[in-house]
């Protein structure tokens, strides 16, 4: 090649670089988003629940995150991190140069500050039981922190990362959380995108930061509508007026009848039925629930029944418009690597077999159960799961009485446990990927909470996951140990993991996510089309 | 006329009482907000607190006492969800909800009265015939039905308006019709009737003896009457909009003070539930008050009994 052709080539490739190189080109355009709730639309650490954190993601940042590819941790703020003394201890190191939206520099005492408030008393952050476990924090230097436990923390990385529902541990400025009221008029990050202006129950609007650490926006703006209603948020992305919506799965033949492209975010939320009263050790306990009787074997056979008795195919199909996969064991996916075989087979369909069951359990007969039908938000397909499930139940000589109640009356009865012999549709997101951390919040007797279920043998195998640093272990004994132990168990009705949706308009290219991650992230890898 | 007056106004401000109490204690009956405002994993400690700093550890009674005095103060008190002040939320969504308001209400009278007053003129023709289509599908037609089909029409098939959110006067059309055509339809049937009457009546034969254009006997003598009644109608429908356009709102992501107050509902968020529903209610027995004085100026038989 001659030179001068060499050079014309050179500089017309890095032209070409230079133009289709998405970190160099300047955000542009509105990228206009509907969702069904905003949350509790709050903006301090102890302030926010979890459920709203598909509109704070876009503005915070965590510690660490998850690889899109892999699922690993990976670096976020902290560019790298250390776990000692068998988890005991966590050191993490700052990236150097991150600002927030004032301009204050991001430094450890930051990161201490965020972590302190979030435990405050009367604190609403579902983390908070979790770095209630946090025996002291040291800032070492501007850019070290170190975070000690008592006891072993072995996935607390798991705690500060974003590649999670309810990853809520964002980092904030130690100088805006004290400004308390006004860091609630003009929250300051050190994310993506900066907040632009918010208006109560209607909008939330964030602009890119240009020249971000990390990632520059291809849009110039991120809006977010409060559209509680369904059909409307796909009338307005038919229309033209967002250019993505949340939806729900019975929606997704209509959207690809119209040619709307949708987005399948898969296994984001174990759905099953609670069968309440398995806590032998609480005040609320009652031993004549058939499913917690004293009679393990007898208990156990009318758990079973309960399986046997619902065609889950059918529920994922008809309920959950066929998005989502139908699983044997309680709370894994099928992608998790200590998923197994046997554990992806679900129990039959057997009618008869279930009849049998329950006949051997004591109750040819069947017996009586109250279902309750109760909402949750982002999950309002719980109670058609749980009459779909009450209907089956009743083929085989169960009696269900229906009870549709609102989740403020029943959060009470949730928390205290005492719903012993009511049944209810729940699911649960991954608010952890490893479902042992679910567990922990569901079934452990030393938890704060222990809501459903409890079993010596599952505190075994928890106390033993908890201390184990090496996350292969870990794995392993999930998979040829706990999962086995779960699936003979059977502690409720598994019925499946659901996928989450969205529907995208035309503007919208490439969206890369992190999988098993439960509503929509990731927005500043949006790429414009 | 200022004795039946200051009966009247008396007469509301029991009416308001009775309103705060029965929206206090069905708020009380129906959950808890801790609950929904914390995790499910938070501890007793924590629920313990967040119940103490929202006042609700304390005896019903007490919290009930506190309350009414807080408004006589004019204090509506803080959002539990928020804790900004109850006043901002409600400065915030009314604006929406009136300009929703307002607009649908002119656009009921802007269709209803005339249609009603020329199908009443042409009764059995083509168009009283089609005025009364227009006002039973108004009547029958769900209003979230006929807003998602507007939508679907001129927001998706159409692409000439807005599908749903507040923005400009584009915006405003579509909620605007779909809350009025109701409305409109009612006072359509309402004006009709009445100029049926109005027009049989002696008055109205002898102006048209009188050699009268026809114009000014229909609107200056024959609408004039007919209107009292439909004046009245149209006030307390236009209060109605105010807190009744919860459906219209939803379904067109409008951020108006219905909305506001169906979430603080399913939230638990008492102090924006009991401030709007008190708005609400003011609004309806001012507006209540405004027409009972109206008739009692018009129709000095009215106060004469009263008295």
């Amino acid at each position: 090649m001659n030179r001068p052709l060499g050079i014309a080539l050179a500089f017309a490739l890095a032209v070409v670089t230079f133009v289709a190189s998405p970190a160099a080109a300047k955000p542009e355009g509105t990228l206009t988003v509907a969702v069904a709730t905003f949350g509790n639309e709050r903006w301090l650490p102890n302030q926010y629940v979890g459920a709203e954190d598909v509109v704070l993601k876009p503005l915070f940042e965590n510690l660490l995150t998850r690889d899109p590819k892999t699922g690993e941790l990976s670096p976020m703020l902290a560019e790298r991190w250390q776990v000692l003394d068998g988890g005991r201890t966590w050191k993490f190191h700052l990236r150097k140069g991150v600002r927030f939206h004032n301009g204050d520099a991001l430094t450890a005492e930051d990161v201490r500050h965020t972590f302190a408030t979030l435990v405050k008393d009367g604190s609403a952050n579902s983390l908070a039981p979790e770095f209630r476990l946090i025996k002291s924090m040291e800032v070492e230097d501007p850019l070290t922190l170190t975070v000690r436990f008592d006891k072993p923390s072995v996935v607390f990385g798991n705690k500060v990362n974003q590649g999670l529902f309810s990853s809520v541990a964002f980092i904030q400025s130690k100088r805006t959380i004290e400004a308390g009221e006004q860091a609630e008029r003009n929250p300051v990050a050190t994310g993506p995108w900066k907040f632009a202006e918010h208006v109560r129950g209607d909008r939330i609007v964030y602009e890119a930061v240009e020249n971000h650490w990390r990632a520059t926006p291809h849009f110039k703006r991120l809006v977010f509508l409060k559209v509680p209603e369904p059909a409307t948020r796909m009338a307005m992305l038919r229309a033209g007026s967002v250019d993505v919506i949340e939806v729900g799965g019975e929606y997704v033949e209509e959207l690809k009848k119209v040619g709307v492209r949708t987005l399948v975010m898969p296994n984001v939320s174990w759905v099953y039925i609670i069968l309440g009263g398995q806590w032998a050790t609480k005040p609320t306990y009652d031993p004549k629930v058939p499913w917690a009787q004293p009679d393990a074997e007898r208990a156990r056979k009318v758990r079973l029944a309960l399986n046997l008795a619902v065609d889950k195919q059918a529920i994922m199909q008809r309920v959950l418009g066929g998005l989502g996969s139908v699983v044997g064991s309680w709370l894994s996916y099928p992608s998790d690597p200590w998923t197994t075989d046997a554990s992806r087979k679900p129990y039959p369909y057997d009618p008869p077999k279930a009849r049998q069951m329950l006949a051997e359990a004591g109750y040819p007969g069947g017996f009586d159960v109250t279902m309750n039908l109760t909402a949750w938000p982002g999950r309002g397909y719980l109670p058609d799961v749980g009459e779909a499930v009450a209907t089956y139940w009743e083929k085989i000589g169960i009696r269900v009485k229906r009870r549709p109640l609102d989740r403020a009356i029943f959060a009470a009865d949730f928390r205290a446990r005492a719903y012993p012999g009511v049944a209810l549709a729940y699911a649960a997101p991954l608010v952890a990927p490893e479902p042992w951390e679910v567990m922990f919040r569901a079934g452990y007797t030393k938890a704060a909470l222990n809501l459903f279920m409890e079993h010596p043998k599952l505190d075994e195998f928890i106390d033993r996951l908890a201390v184990q640093p090496n996350a292969q272990e870990r794995s392993r004994i999930m998979r040829d140990e706990l999962g086995p132990w779960l699936q003979e168990y059977v502690p409720g009705v598994a019925i499946g993991a659901a996928h989450a949706i969205a529907g995208v308009g035309p503007k919208v290219g490439e969206w890369p996510l992190i999988p098993g991650h439960m509503g929509f992230h990731n927005w500043e890898y949006v790429t414009r089309k | 006329m200022g004795r039946y007056l200051i009966g009247r106004m008396l007469q509301t401000v029991l009416s308001m009482l009775a309103v705060i109490s029965i929206v206090f204690v069905l708020t009380r009956l129906s959950g808890n907000p801790v609950h929904l405002l914390l995790d499910v994993s938070a501890s007793e400690r924590d629920q313990e607190v967040l119940t103490r700093h929202l006042g609700l550890d304390r005896p019903l009674p007490v919290q009930y006492v506190l309350y009414v005095r807080n408004l006589a103060l004019g204090d509506f008190g803080h959002s539990i969800l928020s804790r900004r002040p109850v006043t901002q939320h409600i400065r915030e969504r009314l604006p929406a909800t009136v300009e929703l308001g307002v607009t649908a209400m002119l656009l009921s009278v802007l269709i209803g009265v005339p249609l009603g007053m020329y199908s009443a003129v042409r009764r059995g023709g083509a168009l009283d015939r089609a005025a009364r289509v227009f006002a039973v599908l108004g009547q029958s037609m769900p209003t979230f039905w006929l807003g998602l089909m507007l939508i679907l029409f001129f927001g998706v098939v159409l692409g000439v308006l807005p599908a749903g959110g507040r923005g400009g006067l584009l915006h405003l059309i579509l909620p605007a019709f779909t809350l009025g055509y109701f409305t409109s339809a009612a006072i359509l049937r309402l004006t009709r009737s009445a100029m049926l009457e109005v027009l049989g009546s002696d008055y109205i034969k002898f102006a048209r003896l009188k050699g009268l254009p026809e114009p000014v006997v229909l609107w200056k003598h024959g609408l004039r009457n007919a209107l009292l009644p439909v004046v009245t109608f149209a006030v307390l429908l236009f209060v109605q909009f105010l807190g009744g356009a919860v459906v219209t709102e939803t379904v067109f992501a409008w951020p108006g003070l219905g909305r506001l107050i169906l979430e603080s509902i399913t939230t638990r968020d008492y102090p924006i539930v009991q401030a709007g529903v008190l708005v609400l209610s003011a609004l309806y027995l001012t507006g209540n008050l405004f027409v009972d004085l109206l008739y009692s100026y018009l129709n000095p038989r009215i106060r004469h009994y009263s008295a």
